[in-house]
């Protein structure tokens, strides 16, 4: 798998980089509409996420003060904006996307978990599954674009651990559906998943059902170590499939600790394997 | 009330319980990050599984400054007696 994905990030180096050695890789699918489109249509995210979160879902705090009649407005109201900006990226054909199996998402008490290859992934999920919370970074709790958006969505931030996987549980045992990244961030391509335990313990202390989806974008852009306008060549497609939903009867025997390093080590197995079919 | 022993007791047969951990290796001078390999999660299950025992809603916030498995019968002596 190290082998497949390190060719992968060479073959991405070139595909970005050799320009001017190789003219023989033709930059296609109308490469400078897509870079321009795709900075303008960042921008665009970004205004539409601050209007969102500053006039939008205070307006809707005013009007529902019962918080969870709240958090399902105003997660529907981010949830369409999310599959509006997808749908726009798409309609205009700076990317292709496809989900496989997204109506498995949204049932009550479903712990959703998934890798992270790209700065888009969650616009995905939550904008097909606009019920769900999500456990996002602390630093979007205080950054004023995106402060009052996940505030007010009720989401749930990533620090301190102990009132994560305390918020995290509530959530489940009410019902909600919960999305979680278990790499806590975007992958580097060419390194190994480094996932964290949190996700298999909050599955294995309140999941009606853990179900993964495995998310895969070619040629790869968007990623950690590369800046948006580092757009690749060809027009990027992302995969999204949902697997099948992990039986966590399995774990239950041993305590918490113990279950819960058993199931990460599985589910990290399963998300390597992913990538490794993929390569 | 319990005696520090008492207490003792109980938090050495959780750690052996829930972590798997040989219980001559838990002493009172054992450092849970180091020595035991408890991190920040396995705190989290600790603490819930020591407040169900004792009754005692507590929150992880009160063992911040727990490094020892010595810190943390002193810890659960004082919230005993609050």
């Amino acid at each position: 798998m190290m082998r497949g994905r390190t060719d992968r990030l060479h073959a991405d180096a070139s595909d970005y980089f050799a320009s001017s050695e190789s003219p023989a890789v033709k930059r296609t699918d109308f490469y400078w509409l897509r870079l321009v489109g795709t900075g303008l249509w960042f921008l665009v995210f970004g205004l539409v996420t601050f209007v969102l979160g500053f006039v939008v879902l205070p307006i809707i705090r005013l009007l529902t003060p019962e918080r969870s009649r709240r958090q399902r407005r105003s997660r529907a109201v981010l949830g369409a904006g999310m599959r509006s900006f997808i749908h726009g990226v798409n309609d205009l054909r700076f990317i292709d996307f496809e989900f496989v199996g997204r109506e498995k998402l949204g049932q009550p008490g479903q712990l959703i978990v998934a890798n992270h290859p790209t700065l888009i992934d969650v616009c995905f999920l939550l904008g097909f599954t606009p019920t769900a919370s999500c456990i996002v970074k602390a630093s979007h709790f205080r950054n004023p674009i995106t402060r009052g958006a996940v505030i007010g969505a009720g989401y749930i931030p990533n620090a301190p651990t102990e009132d994560m996987i305390h918020a995290a549980e509530a959530a489940l045992r009410e019902g909600e559906t919960l999305l979680m990244f278990p790499e806590g961030t975007r992958t580097v391509p060419g390194k190994p998943l480094a996932m964290q335990r949190g996700a298999a313990n909050v599955a294995l202390r309140a999941a009606r059902v853990l179900t993964p989806v495995y998310i895969s974008c070619e040629p790869s852009t968007l990623t950690k170590n590369l800046p948006w306008y580092r757009i690749p060549r060809s027009r990027p497609k992302w995969t999204l499939r949902v697997g099948d939903d992990i039986d966590l009867g399995a774990y239950r025997d041993a305590p918490l600790p113990i279950a819960s390093r058993r199931l990460h080590a599985d589910l990290a197995g399963l998300f390597a394997g992913a990538n490794t079919v993929r390569d | 009330m319990k005696s520090r022993q008492e207490i003792f007791d109980i938090v050495r047969r959780s750690l052996v319980e829930l972590f798997e951990l040989e219980e001559p290796n838990v002493v009172p001078e054992a450092r849970f990050d180091d020595d035991l390999e408890i991190d920040s999660i396995d705190a989290v299950d600790l603490v819930d599984h020591l407040s169900r025992i004792f009754e005692r809603r507590v929150s992880p916030r009160d063992f911040r400054s727990v490094r020892t498995v010595n810190d943390l019968i002193d810890c659960i002596d004082r919230l005993q007696t609050q």
